[in-house]
């Protein structure tokens, strides 16, 4: 059998060795190895997705050894909940490169960068070992890093120092609750196939490890009160920084709490279950309300970021209270699809107002209106992904959030009032669309040009995909609903 | 067995030991015939061949001359970490002082004080501490000294002064330990239990002493002004050649050290007064080479976490061989590339955009220092903390952590102006006349492959350690 998750890790990676090798080559050649490359991991992607996974077992694993002697292994493999966060990565990525083929500023070391940042993402969605995760989680970091730094708006550098220090910051505990559940598991491995199946810690250790966990993951995710880097690092980071950002790595803290916090340390999680739930219904309104204050695009798009992880965060919890197991994998199926669904609609957002930028280079949302009128193909994108984030039925929001709220309302009724978060996002988002693509068309802008084929090649994928999961969401879930429904805790 | 054969026997394990004594003394008969080319070349081949050599020992676990000098895994590591790291120095030097007056003098210092250092790594006896650090300070004064202008100057005097002044502590407080145990044999030290007065007056002495040695705060002070005074070659071999002799020295003392003295918790927290000293004074810096001291300095402290989890934990030896020959790479090569570019912070501005491949190096051994993955510097500090949380010393892991996050603040106030486009850099900005330096660029490049390298081969050393 072909070693193909391994394949497709490292084919980003290769790419980018590729690029370093031709320093000479003009941007158009760097920007079609990017893009090259890019479509051949999206369809080792595709072929991983064929494959399938098995229900109860990571499938598709390949090992090798690393460490032996403190039992350590590049070990990678998928389940039903990193392989669709897998195929996200992938499609997000091509789409990136798709989107950034006229940056001219540095291309080479621009490629490279997102290139490292692809391995390192499907990296850290892929690995069974946890050094290796670690690996992969802060080779992100870095690169994202020098992405905001080198390639982002104005205040750029300040963004940039606090994204990276914040970050790090939120990482380290992480590594101290990995070394915990290493020095606890018997004989000593890195094995997260092992620490899910024998939760190797108990008691105050595995509550330490947890609250050590949750704060990674709180930042990354980023959870109310520890989101603070994310609107600077949005709004300075480059367009397509934005959209790797939220559509890919903010997953990495959602996915941590389901895979390290959920699954080696349940029964803490469980005790802590209650509290973690507040904090993700706190989350999500924080995020929505906060998104109504905001005038600039890019920092309200940031905010309901905040919150459509907040509902993330209340699946996981909910999954965790639930005592049948049938309402456990709802939760769960629902907060995976929610990770999936942020992705692309996201994406397709943060694109769009990159797009706005690049035309008008403001994203002050009074100093547009009657858009429509000029740019109708990026409008009427613009609308139906605001709507999709919004939650409309059809439309990938809707089967996720739909699923977390069902298993709320059976396991702790009291949490629903988090559904405000939904009236509240249809308010701004309905008040953005009025004042930047309706009303009195300002003479200013008419010479916008609509978008052009290069952009409409990166919306489309996204915005049919966005319709694709809201109308038949079982593609994704059957996937998903393979692995949850079998989980033992 | 005769004394004849057993002196014998002895030597055979000393024989890189020797051959180092040799391509010293060797090499200052060429400096005396005006051969600084022969003795850089005889300095090198001597210092390889001892390194190679060393080789067959990985493994074996001994001692010799009644056990006053370990072979185990600590000096064999040591061999092999600093062996080449002197080497590395040494071509440093060559491409900073090439031509100057007795150049030759440089490298035959080198050698002994590289000697010294690998006396103080396999030190079994308390004799032996002393003299280890005694020679390894005497070269290095006449190092530090060497530009003969007012800065060297008085970067050597203060230099000596401190070190006279911890080197006659240390030999006071070591004499409290004989007197408690009867023998200055460290193996001997399990005896302190009984005499815990004695214990903890030997117990400060020798931190100071080594302490001193590896720059550990509060002993630190020398460290800043020694490493600007001197050449920035000099500079890069006195924060890893001696340092981490001593700090394996200070290893083989507590081995045997009983912990009811309560060393391991007198070393943490010399070691969370060293990480914090180290990098909240390093934020401070302008001058690249004091920036770097005061790095090294913290380094010193991360080192001490793997100290204290000695005979508590068995990651503790793989850890601080590790984390040594880690941080042997990427101080090497950070001073390297401060060496090609300047001391200043100013100098570096712009500078990956000038000369990229020398950036990314920068950044690599720099985000390297940090502990960031996959290089070397992380799975040296990886381990160090699995060390100390196994020796149940959490709380300094969450310290040593914090400190990461702020040593971040401090190699980025690097990494932050090499990447910007400098506004102000027009045609007229010269790029210092060193900085392609061939040799320089060997140093940095090998560097390079061992701290990239050893992020993924880490189990090459630690297959040699676990069969210890």
């Amino acid at each position: 059998m072909l070693p193909i998750v391994s394949m497709t890790l490292f084919l980003p990676l290769l790419g980018a060795l590729l690029v370093m090798a031709s320093r000479n080559a003009s941007a158009r050649v760097v920007h079609g190895i990017g893009i090259a490359t890019s479509a051949l991991t999206l369809a080792g992607a595709l072929w991983i997705w064929l494959r399938g996974v098995q229900p109860g077992a990571f499938s598709q694993v390949e090992q090798v050894d690393w460490m032996p002697t403190i039992g350590a292994a590049y070990r990678v493999g998928v389940d039903g909940i990193s392989l669709p966060l897998v195929l996200l990565t992938a499609v997000l990525f091509l789409l990136t490169f798709i989107f950034s083929a006229k940056v001219k500023d540095r291309p080479h070391a621009y490629v490279i960068l997102m290139l490292m940042l692809e391995t390192a993402s499907i990296g850290a969605f892929a690995s069974l070992d946890a050094l290796l995760f670690y690996v992969f989680f802060e080779v992100s970091l870095v690169s994202m890093y020098f992405m905001i730094a080198g390639w982002g708006y104005e205040d750029r550098q300040r963004a940039a120092l606090m994204f990276f220090i914040y970050t790090l910051l939120g990482s380290l505990p992480l590594l101290l609750a990995i070394l915990g559940l290493y020095l606890g598991s018997d004989p000593h491995t890195f094995d997260m196939r092992v620490w899910i199946a024998h939760p190797p810690l108990t008691g105050l250790a595995a509550m330490l490890a947890l609250v050590a966990m949750l704060f990674t993951f709180a930042v990354k995710t980023p959870v109310f009160p520890f989101h603070t880097w994310l609107p600077v690092a949005h709004v300075q980071a480059p367009a397509a920084g934005s959209v790797i950002l939220a559509g890919v790595m903010l997953k990495f803290g959602t996915y941590g709490l389901v895979r390290f916090a959920l699954e080696m340390t349940p029964a803490a999680f469980r005790d802590a279950a209650v509290v973690i739930l507040v904090f993700g219904v706190f989350s999500a309104l924080y995020g929505a309300f906060a998104a109504l204050a905001q005038t600039d695009l890019k920092r309200l798009i940031a905010y309901t970021s905040v919150n459509h992880m907040g509902y993330v965060i209340v699946g996981v919890a909910v999954a965790a209270l639930a005592t049948s197991p049938a309402i456990r994998a709802i939760a769960l199926d629902g907060a995976v699809l929610q990770m999936v669904s942020h992705g692309l609609v996201t994406g397709a957002l943060f694109f769009l107002v990159g797009m706005l930028q690049d035309r008008a280079h403001t994203r002050e949302m009074d100093s547009f209106g009657g858009l429509l009128k000029y740019v109708p193909l990026l409008g009427w994108s613009f609308v139906l992904a605001a709507f999709a984030s919004l939650g409309l039925p059809g439309l990938a929001h809707f089967p996720a959030e739909f699923q977390i709220f069902l298993a709320t309302l059976r396991v702790e009724p009291l949490a629903l009032i988090v559904i405000l978060g939904i009236v509240v996002t249809a308010g701004l988002y309905l008040r953005a669309i009025g004042k930047v693509f309706f009303g009195a068309p300002r003479e200013q802008w008419a010479t916008m040009p609509d978008l052009n084929l290069r952009e409409v090649l990166v919306l489309a994928p996204l915005l049919a995909l966005t319709i694709a999961v809201g109308v038949a969401p079982s593609w994704v879930l059957d996937t998903v609903h393979r692995t949850t429904a079998a989980l033992r805790f | 067995m005769t004394g004849m054969s057993q002196m014998s026997h002895d030597l055979s394990y000393l024989i890189p030991e020797v051959i180092v004594l040799i391509a010293g003394g060797g090499t200052l008969a060429l400096e005396m015939l005006r051969l600084p080319r022969a003795a850089l070349a005889f300095a090198i081949v001597g210092l390889l061949l001892a390194a190679c050599l060393t080789l067959p020992l990985l493994g074996v676990d001994t001692s010799v001359f009644g056990g006053t000098f370990r072979i185990d895994t600590l000096s064999v590591w040591a061999k092999l970490i600093l062996l080449p790291s002197t080497v590395l120095s040494l071509l440093l030097v060559r491409a900073e002082l090439a031509g100057s007056d007795r150049e030759g003098a440089v490298y035959s210092l080198l050698c002994f004080t590289t000697f010294g250092a690998l006396v103080l790594a396999g030190g079994g006896d308390a004799m032996f501490l002393v003299l280890g650090v005694l020679l390894s300070s005497l070269g290095a004064f006449a190092l530090v000294a060497y530009p003969r202008n007012d800065a060297a100057t008085e970067a050597a005097m203060k230099f000596f002064v401190f070190a006279s002044v911890t080197g006659s502590v240390m030999i006071f407080g070591l004499t409290y330990w004989f007197g408690a145990t009867g023998s200055t044999l460290l193996a001997d030290l399990a005896h302190l239990d009984k005499a815990p007065l004695a214990a903890a007056v030997g117990l400060v002495a020798v931190i100071t002493g080594l302490g001193y040695k590896a720059s550990l705060a509060p002993f630190h002070f020398w460290a800043p002004d020694a490493y600007e005074g001197a050449p920035i070659a000099v500079a890069a071999y006195l924060s890893v050649v001696p340092k981490i002799g001593a700090i394996f020295a200070l290893a083989q003392v507590v081995r045997d050290l009983p912990s009811t003295t309560g060393w391991p918790l007198v070393v943490a927290f010399v070691a969370v007064l060293t990480m914090s000293w180290g990098y909240l004074a390093a934020l401070v810096q302008n001058n690249v080479v004091r920036l770097l001291a005061y790095s090294s300095i913290a380094q010193a402290g991360y080192f001490l976490l793997g100290i204290v989890a000695v005979g508590e934990s068995p990651l503790a030896q793989s850890s601080l061989v590790v984390f040594a020959a880690a941080y042997a790479a990427m101080n090497l090569g950070a001073f390297a590339i401060v060496q090609g570019t300047g001391r200043t912070l100013d100098a570096f501005s712009g500078m990956a955009r000038t000369t990229p491949v020398a950036g990314i190096a920068m950044t690599v051994f720099l985000i390297s220092l940090v502990g960031i993955p996959p290089l070397a510097g992380f799975v040296g500090k990886f381990l160090l903390f699995g060390a100390a949380i196994d020796a149940h010393f959490t709380w300094l892991t969450v310290v040593a952590i914090l400190n990461s996050v702020l040593s971040l603040a401090v190699y980025l106030r690097i990494i932050v102006p090499m990447f910007r486009s400098g506004g102000d850099e027009g045609e007229g900005n010269v790029i210092p006349p060193r900085g392609n330096a061939p040799l320089i660029i060997a140093v940095w490049v090998i560097a390079l492959m061992v701290t990239v390298g050893l992020g993924f081969a880490g189990q090459l050393i630690l297959a040699t350690v676990a069969r210890a």
